[in-house]
């Protein structure tokens, strides 16, 4: 009886060590796919409705053999409107998530940054490469005081995050390269998801938007009063003047 | 030419037609939508259909962001969900066509011959303004239809259905309130006139003011209009608390839109918007506005239709947030105002085309701000002042130009 209790130990002991060479194998992989990756954002269109393309060229096999997600951090300079997200999801080859609702009409100075998960559908124009556009639109921002006459708004790259059934153990993994996020786009639940570990200083690309004229408040201020007062005492006499009794 | 614009202009031919074609470009824009990228379809049209999408589930409309407006529109809109999405727009180019109807009847009651009355009215029925923002799921031409029939009603002495009218008016939009002066000057008793040879003392005279408010015909308007409004708010209180009452009232009477409008005060408002002296500078905005609607309304309260539009069309070029959507508010009151204009069709022409010259000036760097990126804020701010100007200029000419019919050449009221 010893004999095979003895026997089914070894058996589950192999079993397990060959389990474990083989989430071993799947997490190397993982580490592999993400440190040869990379990550590139190009902006279209001009002033306040841009749109922001990220291209990500992952090694073969990658797309198939995990999840995806990209995870953007806006600045509060930028917003995306939601409603415009939901009208696209049939012709987009993403889906989004957000973290927070956003209020369309602020101005930046009144609102934060936030995040958006953007889980990409394997559609990309090569086996390697996923390429995901995202309208975005400039938020009003504080008139400016020293003469400037536009604002730099820098967006970065998003991180690119996988994780895939085959590799649970992320304890092999340093923790400040593990996250914690959406599953998928339902947010039904939460997965630990990996980030590249080799991180070099995110290259920000700024767009330019146009800013208020601080220093000629008091010019502007007074023309408007001036102007709207002249119009309102002229079309009063005129009023007036032909009254119907 | 002259035949086809003289049969065109038959009553019997142009409400079908008017109708028709607000039919067809309903139809167009369903197609511009499904096969194109850029929609036809107003985006207010997915938030008004949004929010009926909320009722018929049992929730608040304003659980659908940017639904600014009463729930009675939500529930209006309902048929969208359960019929058609359609539905909504079959509504709005209803009650433009409706409009037009009463325009004609309000013409033909202030003493017009059909024919000038037809003419007036094709000048809504086919203008392609209206019959854009109605096909395009826009709901301002009920409001439109609501306004129109407290005029029509006031014309023709039905206190009560305009004051009912009026309440609902009120109720779906703040503006129709700046009628309320002119119409309690208009239904004031008549003063009685100092004796002949008797110079009236002036505290007599301010009192026998304040006491011709007390007119029973008054009265009978204040207490239904205001019984209206008051429970429909009330009900609608009850339904959805505080968020009706914020997106309904407050947002628009505290808006501070600091983004590119039409407004003259549009760029000072960016410009002060965190700065201390901001509320002082808004009530200093307020200031032309509020005085001009005094005047306006004690100049003309005696001819109610052109009091109503001199109202509607100050309070939508001096106000701080201006956009195309309100030139509609007094477009659809001045084919009431144009038959009384001795103005030749040369000179109404060229202030028509002043008014959109003055718009495309605006137009122009507000485009190159938007979608190029430049820093046109200046050039905007001057845009925006001529547009006032221009504004005023043409509203010194109506108003120089407009003969009013003498009320003894007024047919009988039937």
């Amino acid at each position: 009886m010893y004999f095979q209790l003895f026997f089914v130990l070894v058996c589950l002991c192999k079993c397990n060590c060959l389990n474990q060479e083989d989430e071993q194998e799947h997490c190397d992989e993982l580490k592999r796919w993400l440190e040869s990756s990379t990550v590139s954002l190009e902006f279209s269109k001009k002033g306040f409705h841009r749109e922001v393309t990220a291209t990500v060229e992952l090694r073969p096999g990658a797309l198939s053999g995990a999840s995806v997600l990209l995870l953007y951090r806006w600045p509060s300079g930028v917003f995306v409107d939601p409603y415009q997200l939901a009208s696209l999801r049939d012709q987009s080859n993403w889906e989004i998530l957000l973290d927070s609702a956003i209020d369309l009409e602020l101005p930046a100075h009144k609102t934060s940054g936030f995040l958006t998960y953007v889980f990409p559908s394997n559609t990309g124009p090569a086996p390697s490469v996923l390429q995901v556009t995202i309208p975005v639109h400039g938020r009003y921002h504080e008139p400016s005081f020293a003469g400037e006459t536009f604002t730099s708004v820098h967006i970065e790259p998003p991180e690119l995050l996988l994780r895939t059934e085959k590799c649970t153990d992320l304890h092999r993994f340093e923790s400040r390269f593990v996250l914690d996020a959406p599953c998928t786009v339902s947010n039904s639940s939460t997965c630990s998801w990996v980030k590249k570990t080799l991180q070099q200083e995110p290259s920000t690309m700024g767009i330019l938007l146009p800013v208020g004229d601080g220093s000629a408040t008091k010019l502007i201020c007074g023309g408007t009063l001036l102007v709207t007062m002249i119009c309102c005492v002229t079309l009063s006499k005129y009023m007036l003047e032909r009254r119907i009794i | 030419m002259e035949k086809l614009l003289s049969q065109l202009t038959d009553k019997h031919v142009l409400f079908p037609a008017s109708l028709l074609l607000r039919l067809a470009l309903v139809a167009y824009g369903d197609y511009q939508d499904r096969t194109m990228a850029v929609k036809y379809t107003d985006i207010d049209y997915h938030v008004f259909t949004d929010a009926a999408r909320f009722i018929t589930k049992g929730e608040s409309p304003y659980n659908r962001s940017t639904y600014r407006y009463t729930p009675l529109l939500a529930w209006l809109l309902t048929p969208n969900i359960y019929l058609c999405m359609v539905f909504g727009k079959i509504l709005f180019i209803l009650c433009d066509v409706l409009s037009g109807l009463l325009i004609y009847r309000t013409l033909c009651l202030r003493g017009l011959d059909r024919k000038t009355a037809t003419y007036a009215c094709s000048l809504w029925l086919l203008n392609p303004l209206p019959m854009g923002v109605s096909s395009r799921g826009n709901a301002e031409s009920i409001l439109a239809a609501l306004v129109l029939g407290t005029l029509l009603c006031m014309e023709a002495r039905r206190l009560g259905w305009a004051a009912v009218l009026y309440g609902l008016a009120v109720h779906m939009k703040i503006y129709p309130i700046t009628y309320a002066l002119p119409i309690a000057l208009s239904l004031r008793a008549p003063e009685a006139g100092a004796a002949e040879g008797e110079p009236a003392r002036t505290w007599k005279k301010r009192v026998a003011f304040i006491a011709s408010f007390l007119s029973r015909e008054l009265i009978l308007f204040g207490v239904v209009a205001g019984g209206v409004f008051s429970a429909l708010t009330a009900t609608f209180y009850y339904m959805y608390g505080w968020p009706f009452l914020h997106e309904t009232y407050f947002y628009h009477l505290t808006r501070r839109d600091i983004r590119h409008n039409f407004s003259p005060y549009f760029y000072m408002l960016y410009l002060t918007a965190d700065s201390r002296g901001s509320q002082w500078l808004g009530l200093a905005a307020f200031l032309p506005q509020l005085i001009l609607l005094l005047v306006a309304s004690w100049s003309f309260h005696r001819d109610l239709a052109f009091a109503c539009f001199l109202n509607t069309a100050i309070f939508v070029s001096f106000n701080k947030v201006c956009t195309s959507q309100y030139f509609l508010w007094y477009l659809c009151l001045l084919p009431l105002v144009i038959p009384h204009l001795a103005l030749s069709v040369k000179q109404g022409l060229g202030l028509l085309l002043l008014w959109f010259a003055g718009q495309a000036l605006w137009l122009a760097p507000a485009y190159f701000l938007e979608f190029e990126g430049y820093n046109t804020f200046v050039v905007i701010w001057l845009a925006g002042l001529l547009f006032l100007s221009v504004n005023c200029f043409i509203l010194i000419q109506i108003i120089t130009h407009y003969k009013p019919k003498p009320p003894s050449q007024r047919p009988k009221v039937q």
